[in-house]
């Protein structure tokens, strides 16, 4: 029994070993892992039903992984993202319930780019570390969404239009988010890996100092990324409200740091320089899994956060082994 | 030859104060196609000032640059790096925790146009930095590998060989020996010298003689901003250029 496990256990890291290389390879390996446990315990994890459901959760959170990993690569953090989420919704839900609401949702993108550009700037010029200075933003904008609604939802009664692009559900389970999840990870991905802003994304977060002697721009690098770390929240706000119907101040509390353990999970490093969008879908996927497949299997809903919170220290030190042999 | 006369590069007259502290006064230096210029001098010199001033990254505070003998303004390292000024320096070159070939490339990436984007020449990238790297005689299985598993000469080698490669007419290499093994070094005094003959400007800083004296033609000696002497390689020996480093003047030394 032993030895088949130890066997089976190997196999496995033969496997990862070969593809190395690749940062999601961990995240994608204890994804089908946790998978598989999990539908065994629990015969209808696998059905059509329950994974649409999870990928509507996961869509959410992945989108803003998505944008945490992209200025994760760069070498910053972003905080604020979970703020940008609730003010985003919220900000959604007042301007569309008295105007169009596509005209509100590109108001709202806008003012995420702003938000992103006053982060970038205030890192940028201030050099204080990127992690203190979008904690503070994080908590300076939740404090003024809760000081200004006094933490009263808001019903959303505008028109379906923005619903139907982002969250309205499909047949089957689907939604719009399933699929823009799915897109962005792709664009993402491409840009990231296949475009020369990417190369500079890499390098801008790998050595900053060997970036801007070899010509790149670093800091019109970072002040993007930072843009599109904050859209990206965004937009999962406006999701999450679409689906909800309501809006609410408290919405996304914690979620800055469920992105960022994500993106970890799914290969990328604290340090900058190295990652993956692709990872961090598998990342996001990962997370998703845990906490329906807990809730399914019959644990306390509590249990989530202590597997993530184990799972994130056992990948983030498979993936630095994995890595150490070659880098 | 081409060109009778003027040398491709002098730097005539530099001056360059940080506020107060003047950190070069009225040097000028000049290099030619196919030589190599050994730049000496103590720490705090006004070594790498100098080629600061050249790779664009400071403007001078008075002075001129030429080129070809044409007056230049450099007024940042895009400018210089346009001109064929080309920075080799150990710190500086490479990002560790990137392959190989994106290192080679970073800020001169080739694309295709797939439609309406532009991606990456992923192939190119590959076999063109495979063709060079070997060229320079580094041992590399894999354009993919991390640059972290390359040792000092590799990517010192690598460095060189990329500059070349991008058509460099100015090599500034700074202290590109240090801290490199008996065996590296020879790769590198190899790829200097097909730089040399390829028709590069070469100007090598070092505070070691030894390091620069088998290839280079000439030496400019700096001694706390100023220029202490200009000396072709028949002049002087390396222990009189050693001690003319070591003591910043030329009072003990009697060169031919």
């Amino acid at each position: 029994m032993d030895t088949k496990e130890t066997t089976l256990w190997s196999r496995l890291l033969n496997v990862a070993t070969r593809f190395r290389h690749r940062p999601e390879v961990g995240v994608i390996l204890a994804f089908v892992v946790m998978s598989a446990i999990f539908s065994i315990l629990s015969p209808s994890f696998l059905s059509l039903r329950n994974l649409t459901g999870m990928f509507t959760v996961v869509s959410e959170l992945g989108i803003m992984t998505i944008g945490i990993t992209f200025i994760m690569i760069a070498g910053e953090f972003d905080m604020s993202v979970s703020s940008v989420y609730a003010l985003g919704g919220f900000l959604f839900v007042t301007l569309a319930n008295g105007m169009n609401s596509l005209l509100a949702m590109a108001i709202v993108l806008l003012g995420a780019v702003v938000i992103g550009f006053i982060n970038a700037m205030v890192v940028l010029k201030t050099r204080i570390p990127s992690f203190i200075a979008t904690l503070g933003m994080m908590m300076f904008l939740r404090g003024v969404l809760l000081a200004i609604t006094g933490g009263k939802s808001v019903k959303y009664i505008g028109d379906s239009i923005v619903p139907a692009i982002l969250s309205t559900r499909l047949p089957l389970g689907f939604r719009p988010s399933h699929f823009w999840f799915l897109g962005l990870t792709i664009v993402f991905s491409v840009i990231l890996m296949r475009t020369r802003y990417g190369n500079w994304v890499f390098a801008t977060g790998g050595d900053k100092a060997v970036a801007r002697a070899m010509g790149v721009n670093t800091d019109r690098v970072k002040i993007i990324n930072f843009m599109v770390s904050s859209v990206l929240a965004s937009l999962a706000g406006m999701m999450v409200i679409t689906r909800f119907w309501i809006a609410n101040a408290s919405f996304g509390q914690h979620m800055e740091l469920e992105a960022i353990a994500a993106a970890v999970i799914g290969g990328t490093f604290l340090t900058g320089g190295y990652g993956s969008i692709v990872g961090a879908f598998f990342g996001a996927f990962l997370m998703g899994t845990v906490r329906t497949g807990l809730v399914m299997s019959g644990a306390p809903a509590y249990w989530y956060r202590a597997f993530v919170g184990a799972i994130l220290i056992i990948a983030a030190a498979i993936n630095l082994k994995l890595r150490s042999k070659e880098m | 030859m081409e060109h009778q006369g003027t040398p491709l590069v002098q730097m005539e007259g530099i001056t360059k104060r940080y506020g107060a502290v003047e950190a070069l006064t009225d040097v000028s230096i000049h290099v030619d196609r196919h030589e190599v210029l050994g730049l000496l001098g103590d720490n705090g010199a006004g070594k790498s000032t100098l080629i600061k001033v050249l790779a664009g990254v400071h403007p001078p505070t008075t002075g001129q640059v030429y080129f070809d003998g044409k007056p230049v303004l450099l007024k940042s390292p895009a400018d210089a790096r346009k001109m064929g000024v080309e920075t080799v320096h150990q710190a500086l070159s490479l990002v560790d925790i990137m392959t190989i070939s994106r290192n080679f490339y970073l800020g001169r990436e080739p694309t295709r146009k797939f439609g309406p984007f532009s991606l990456l020449d992923t192939r190119k990238m590959g076999q063109e930095c495979r063709d060079v790297v070997t060229h320079v005689g580094v041992r590399v299985r894999d354009p993919n590998e991390y640059v972290s598993l390359l040792s000092g000469g590799e990517r010192q080698a690598i460095s060189i060989g990329r500059a070349m490669h991008f058509g460099a007419k100015v090599l500034i290499l700074d202290e590109p020996m240090t801290a490199l093994s008996i065996k590296e070094v020879r790769i590198i005094v190899k790829e200097i010298e097909k730089a040399k003959d390829e028709g590069a400007a070469i100007i090598f800083i070092t505070h070691n003689v030894h390091h620069v004296y088998p290839i280079a033609d000439r030496f400019t000696i700096l001694d706390r901003g100023k220029k202490v002497c200009d000396l072709d390689k028949s002049q002087a020996s390396p222990e009189q250029i050693m001690e003319i480093v070591a003591t910043g003047n030329m009072d003990s030394v009697n060169v031919v």
